[in-house]
């Protein structure tokens, strides 16, 4: 197994690389928005999956990182770059601020503020349509001067791998180690040292900053800023792909996005439906094999050998 | 203006004291927060609606009949999804949000996303000490849902019943000495919950029409009366519930309309950067 490690990120990242060559315009364009989604299911993860705090504001994060760069870059005519690392660390700010002041209680409390904060944040969108254009929708300027899918992709590729890399260096250290005793069992990890409230605020700003710069990218790249990225709807969607692809694990996430992304592409031929056969396919997992796919790839895997 | 905002926040106060306690009967029993509870008062104001208007039973009955049935959905909801995720609160959490989302998207597919609203109980308008004239349906919204809560605590506070909800949400592991079938109990007060959103949701979907979605807001108001109150205090969701209605309505009349629901966020940080037990909670949860 660990000599095989070695050599398949590398492959997996060229993989990577040429897979949107050769494909139409429509394909790239679901290869991007998986992307986006890889970014936002693999931070929600280190919070639901590596410190057990179900966040729902984590789409409203990436809204706060769409909209700060997006209003900077059409209104003030800042460099999109400048305002997604703007975006970044605003909605760090916010995470540090929120996790900071529910933390404390315990994570019921966590779970209802989030919620609250992403209900607020879309209530504030619609009601200054002055600045962010409400429902309509904010026209941002794009990343680069020409249009290009492919280069949408390679931009979105460097910051998916980005992302993963600090995530996983951060989960494979001793701050990964601290997670897990947390996780495990509070009260010895705290009686052997761990400082749990500084762990969990830790690890609910890294989380917030990561989707606040997916929602960046993904602002510039659509071109258009509404009120559908911080959206309950895409809560769930980052929600379901964790769950499905397996939560608590580092995998788990990445092919859950790549595989719900492309399959909801599938299921809106046939109407709207998608959101419903992904919420019964979500609760059936949850309920059923809370270790998702990869779960349940493991236990196949682990079965003959015993 | 004045008087009408004070009005319409009682009564709007006293719909959110009633899911409220829905929701805090079931933290203080379970520690478990049901994402899906205002699905469920949506849930209950279609099948008020579909009994009612479209086959055409009296208003009382349909009602009775809406709130039985999420009462059951409850039961099986709790049997289903909850009772395997005991010591793991996480999954709940998760587990309710799904099926939040999953009732939201089939209600928009069987219902359609225009607003539905079943019969109004009584007609007209009457004056209100001579100041001014307030609908109807609404005074009757408010006088049911007292009488609903007044029941509750009767409930809570006179019955065998009630004795062993509380003693349960004091101290789990001393009234399963005593003999109270936890398990049981966890499934009743979970169908219990559900029946008190249903019961709010019959009552003011005839003034407040529900659509697939509008279950959100008032699920989000709920909890945060509860954290207003304090998790698992009743009292703290009969106060917080009014409170909140009344601030909810004076802030959209004298400040802005658009931000009603802002107001409760607000409340919530103070509360939690204040007092995060909550006006009536215990100290640790």
């Amino acid at each position: 197994m660990t000599t095989s490690v070695k050599w398949i990120w590398p492959a997996v990242l060229v993989g990577m690389c040429l897979l949107p060559l050769g494909v139409g315009i429509y394909p790239q364009h679901v290869l991007i928005v998986s992307l986006f989604y890889v970014m936002m299911a693999a931070s929600w993860n280190l919070l639901a999956g590596y410190t057990g705090q179900v966040s729902f504001g984590h789409a409203a994060m990436a809204g706060i990182g769409a909209y700060t760069s997006g209003i900077l870059a059409a209104k003030a005519g800042l460099n999109p770059w400048i305002g997604i690392a703007a975006g970044t660390l605003f909605a760090a700010l916010l995470g540090l601020g929120l996790g900071a002041l529910c933390l404390k209680m315990g994570g019921i409390y966590l779970s209802l503020t989030t919620l609250a904060f992403s209900q607020i944040l879309h209530i504030i969108i619609v009601n200054e349509y002055e600045v962010t254009r409400g429902t309509m929708g904010l026209q941002v300027p794009g990343l680069i001067p020409e249009y290009s899918k492919l280069a949408y992709y390679y931009i979105l590729l460097a910051a998916t791998v980005l992302v993963l890399f600090i995530l996983y260096r951060m989960i494979h250290s001793n701050l990964g180690l601290n997670f897990r005793a947390v996780q495990n069992d509070e009260t010895a990890a705290r009686a052997v040292g761990v400082r749990v409230l500084h762990l969990r605020v830790l690890a609910f700003t890294a989380a917030s900053a990561m989707a606040g710069f997916a929602g960046g990218l993904y602002g510039h790249y659509l071109l258009l800023v509404t009120p559908e990225i911080p959206s309950l709807d895409l809560q769930f969607y980052v929600l379901a792909m964790t769950v499905i692809g397996g939560m608590g694990s580092f995998v788990g996430p990445i092919l859950g996005a790549f595989a719900i992304n492309i399959l909801a592409e599938k299921i809106r031929d046939y109407g709207e439906y998608h959101v419903l056969v992904f919420g019964l396919v979500a609760l059936a997992t949850a309920r059923f094999a809370p270790e998702g796919l990869i779960g349940v790839w493991r236990s196949l895997r682990r079965r003959p050998a015993r | 203006m004045l008087a009408i905002s004070v009005m319409n926040g009682l009564v709007i106060g006293v719909i959110y004291a009633l899911a409220a306690l829905g929701v805090s009967l079931v933290v203080g029993i379970m520690n478990v927060i049901n994402f899906a509870h205002g699905e469920l008062y949506i849930l209950a104001g279609y099948f008020s609606f579909l009994f009612a208007s479209t086959l055409g039973m009296p208003f009382a009955p349909a009602m009775g009949l809406a709130v039985a049935l999420v009462f059951l959905f409850g039961l099986l909801i709790e049997r289903l999804l909850i009772r395997p995720t005991y010591g793991n609160d996480m999954y709940s959490l998760i587990l309710t949000f799904i099926l939040s989302i999953v009732l939201q998207n089939a209600f928009l597919l069987i219902f359609g996303p225009y607003p539905n609203k079943p019969p109004l109980w009584v007609r007209g308008a009457s004056e209100i000490f001579g100041l001014f004239s307030y609908g109807n349906q609404r005074l009757a919204a408010l006088v049911s849902g007292a009488a609903l809560i007044a029941l509750v605590f009767l409930v809570l506070q006179k019955t065998w019943f009630g004795r062993i909800i509380r003693a349960t949400s004091q101290d789990r592991a001393m009234a399963e000495w005593n003999g109270v079938n936890t398990t049981r109990l966890n499934m009743l007060s979970f169908g219990l919950g559900c029946a008190l959103a249903a019961a709010a949701g019959v009552i003011l979907s005839p003034v407040f029409p529900v659509t697939p979605t509008a279950g959100v807001p008032i699920a989000l108001t709920a909890f945060v009366v509860v954290v207003l109150g304090g998790m698992g205090s009743m009292w703290g969701c009969v106060v917080g519930g009014l409170l909140l209605g009344l601030v909810e309505n004076l802030g959209a009349a004298f400040i802005s309309s658009g931000y009603k629901n802002v107001f409760g966020f607000l409340i919530l940080i103070l509360v939690l950067l204040v007092r995060p037990s909550g006006l009536f909670g215990r100290a640790k949860l």
